[in-house]
């Protein structure tokens, strides 16, 4: 079965290893590739200009790295906007595209849409609350899927360690993909369990897979993108990139839940879909906590819908703006 | 060049603000890139790495580090007969363990070390490109640097080094600075930068340190030198002892005097030492004094015309001279009698401390404020007959 320790020498990369970049964008320009980065984001004002600065300039302006640096917006309340559109990227409201789907609140919203909105063949997803960003964040995860055309989907990771020894030391991601997506995968698919960090935000994908999966538009996208990508392609289709470190938002114990919530009702759609799991009952979409007041205790009742977005192949201005009916 | 030609450089700054608005996101990215690397005085290397790598990006000749550290890149002139040295120092208050990221919102960039000194690594980092993209052109060798060992402890000893050791024929120096914009300081005042450490042995005095410390302080306050409106002092920090409930062992004072005369801080310090010496005969009791930094007076008259240029540029983008004329960091340059010029690129605030910013806004009326000035000093306009 296991062909993981392959897959971890020939497709887990380091950041440095694509430190040229001029080469870089000869080798795009040789397979005639198209990027665009898409940020989504809401209320994220604190870090948004930083972000559109540091790709604008290392990436656009120096080395034309990126074709497109686009900001998709859920509705900021802030000045996460005006920010962004002041030092020059492109920001779209989430809801104003393909208005007629209407609009779901989630990040996985915003992603999916990009895929509509945006030009390039690849497209490169970072998150926006990153507080370290760093071109690397960009050409580390964009670097294999130039140089390697079998590879279609890039996943980043950060481990690199201040000190190292010879001795064996544990590597992983945060909370959640330790104590449920890492075991989630080793009972189902173990393969992905490769994957070092599952759930981070930031990954670069070729359009022709995009265009193909299924988006939950919220906590469970990147899980089932895994899932989902790994049943059509096998792993051989992913790479990882190590990009050192990730400065960002603690998130509290009980956030944590609400995304573990989310992710367990993607992650337990997917097994039913395929008949792993046969016969599931009908998933709540009630996650319940509890809270103490003096010496009285009470229950809070958080609703989160887990709803998915199709395949963008499957809607018909996306076929018709691209061409696919042709 | 003539003064016909010194015209025509006033009127090109009139329009570089416009012309440099296409660099601002490049310049911002190297604030953002420099500064988050810490370069604490005497651990510069990463960041003058990096600043030498964008040097080399540039296409600037000779792109290397000196013995101190510096990081050096030259830009050649079409004659090359002198060299105009463009200098920023490199080094900040901050330890290596602080946090060192930086925020950009609509009209500021705040973080550690932003304004002292990261926007002019920025701008000497940024600055090839531009005069690439304008296509201006200059007669003389520019000397980029980014000056190790400058704060503190430092005492200038990369700038230092490299005005001692260069064997290129020197023009002039420009110093910039992060802040304020309007900042036009040519001379430099004498300084002593020092640590006083007092000691008290336990075993022979229960007296706390911090109150012998307390008496210098008042003491050195008394230095008649130091009455006169010349002259200074300057109490910098002050740290000791280890707890509340027990007389302090140790307690140490940083300060700075200052003169515009040589003669005035020799004398000065000699009293500070015989006031130290006095209060180690009480029993028990040790001060001493150790000199951290040193700089002597000196530098350019207001009517030297590197000054009446600078001055004019700034006027011309409707800037007004503002603040201090003296800085410490023209010393190195008056001990080599090299005429030079310290200037700011924007206005922030918070100097040193964690949430120190600068302004975006005026970033480019001080980098247009820059290149008229080097461009005036390249035309020989700064000579002294």
């Amino acid at each position: 079965m296991l062909n993981i320790n392959n897959w971890l020498q020939a497709n887990t990369f380091h950041y440095s290893q694509f430190w040229d970049l001029l080469r870089l964008i000869k080798e795009k320009e040789k397979r005639g590739l198209s990027i665009s980065l898409c940020i989504p984001t809401l209320n994220e004002e604190k870090t948004i200009g930083k972000e559109v600065v540091l790709f604008k300039s290392e990436l656009q302006d120096r080395y034309p790295l990126l074709d497109e640096i686009a900001v998709v917006e859920s509705g900021s309340t802030d000045r996460t906007r005006e920010i962004a559109a002041s030092f020059g990227a492109d920001v779209y409201n989430s809801a104003d595209i393909l208005p007629d789907f209407g609009f779901k609140r989630g990040k996985g919203e915003n992603l999916w849409k990009a895929i509509y909105q945006l030009q390039g063949d690849i497209i490169v997803y970072v998150d926006a609350d990153i507080k370290n960003i760093h071109p690397r964040f960009v050409y580390g995860l964009v670097a294999p899927l130039i140089h390697r055309p079998e590879i279609k989907y890039v996943k980043a990771f950060y481990d690199r360690p201040l000190a190292l020894s010879n001795e064996i030391r544990p590597t992983g991601g945060g909370r959640v993909t330790e104590i449920l997506v890492r075991p989630l995968f080793s009972l189902f698919f173990p393969e992905l369990t490769a994957i070092i960090q599952p759930l981070s935000g930031e990954y670069a994908v070729r359009r022709e897979i995009l265009d193909r999966i299924p988006f939950p538009v919220g906590y469970g996208v990147e899980t089932s993108h895994l899932i989902d990508v790994y049943s059509e392609y096998g792993l051989e289709a992913f790479a990882q990139t190590d990009l050192d470190q990730r400065v960002h938002r603690h998130q509290e114990t009980r956030d944590l839940g609400k995304m573990s919530f989310g992710i367990m009702r993607a992650f337990f759609k997917r097994l039913k879909a395929r008949g792993i799991v046969t016969d599931l009952p009908e998933l709540t979409s009630n996650l319940r906590q509890f809270q103490a007041q003096e010496n009285r205790y009470e229950q809070v009742i958080h609703e989160i819908f887990e709803e998915e977005r199709p395949p963008m192949i499957e809607i018909a201005a996306y076929r018709k703006k691209f061409g696919l009916d042709q | 060049m003539t003064d016909m030609d010194l015209e025509q450089i006033i009127a090109r700054v009139n329009s570089l603000v416009k012309d440099l608005e296409p660099y601002r996101e490049m310049l911002l990215a190297n604030v953002v890139m420099i500064g988050e690397i810490p370069a604490p005085t005497f651990g510069e290397q990463e960041r003058i790495s990096f600043l030498k790598q964008r040097f080399t990006e540039c296409g600037l000749h000779n792109c290397s580090t000196d013995e101190l550290g510096n990081g050096l890149g030259v830009l050649p002139g079409s004659e090359g007969t002198q060299t105009i040295l463009l200098a920023a120092h490199a080094d900040t208050p901050f330890a290596a363990s602080e946090d060192h990221a930086y925020t950009i919102n609509a009209d500021r960039i705040s973080g550690s070390g932003v304004a002292d000194n990261s926007l002019s690594l920025a701008v000497l980092a940024t600055l090839p490109t531009i005069l690439e993209g304008l296509d201006i052109r200059f007669r003389n060798d520019l000397l980029f640097m980014g000056a190790s060992r400058s704060l503190e402890q430092g005492n200038q000893q990369g700038l230092r080094f490299l005005l001692a050791n260069s064997n290129r024929p020197l023009a002039a120096g420009v110093s910039i600075e992060g802040v304020p914009l309007g900042r036009l300081r040519y001379r430099s005042m004498a300084s002593l930068g020092g640590m006083i450490a007092c000691n008290v042995n336990r075993r022979v005095s229960q007296k706390s340190a911090i109150e012998v410390l307390n008496q210098i302080i008042y003491q050195i306050g008394c230095i008649p030198l130091l009455e006169e409106s010349h002259a200074g002092l300057v109490l910098g920090s002050v740290a000791g002892g280890a707890s509340f409930k027990i007389p302090a062992r140790n307690a140490r004072l940083k300060f700075q005097l200052r003169s515009d005369s040589d003669q005035t801080l020799m004398e000065s310090k000699e009293k500070v030492e015989n006031l130290l010496d006095e209060v180690g005969k009480e029993k028990g009791v040790s001060a001493h004094l150790e000199v951290i930094a040193s700089t002597m007076a000196g530098g350019l008259d207001s009517s030297h015309p590197l000054v009446l240029l600078t001055r004019r540029v700034m006027t011309t983008l409707d800037l007004q001279p503002r603040g201090s004329i003296y800085s410490a960091t023209f010393s190195p340059y008056a001990e080599k009698d090299i005429p030079a010029v310290c200037i700011g690129i924007t206005n922030g605030d918070n100097v040193n401390y964690p949430d120190e910013y600068i302004e975006i806004e005026p970033i480019l009326t001080g980098v247009a404020q820059l290149i008229g000035i080097l461009l005036a000093i390249d035309g020989g306009h700064c000579v002294e007959y």
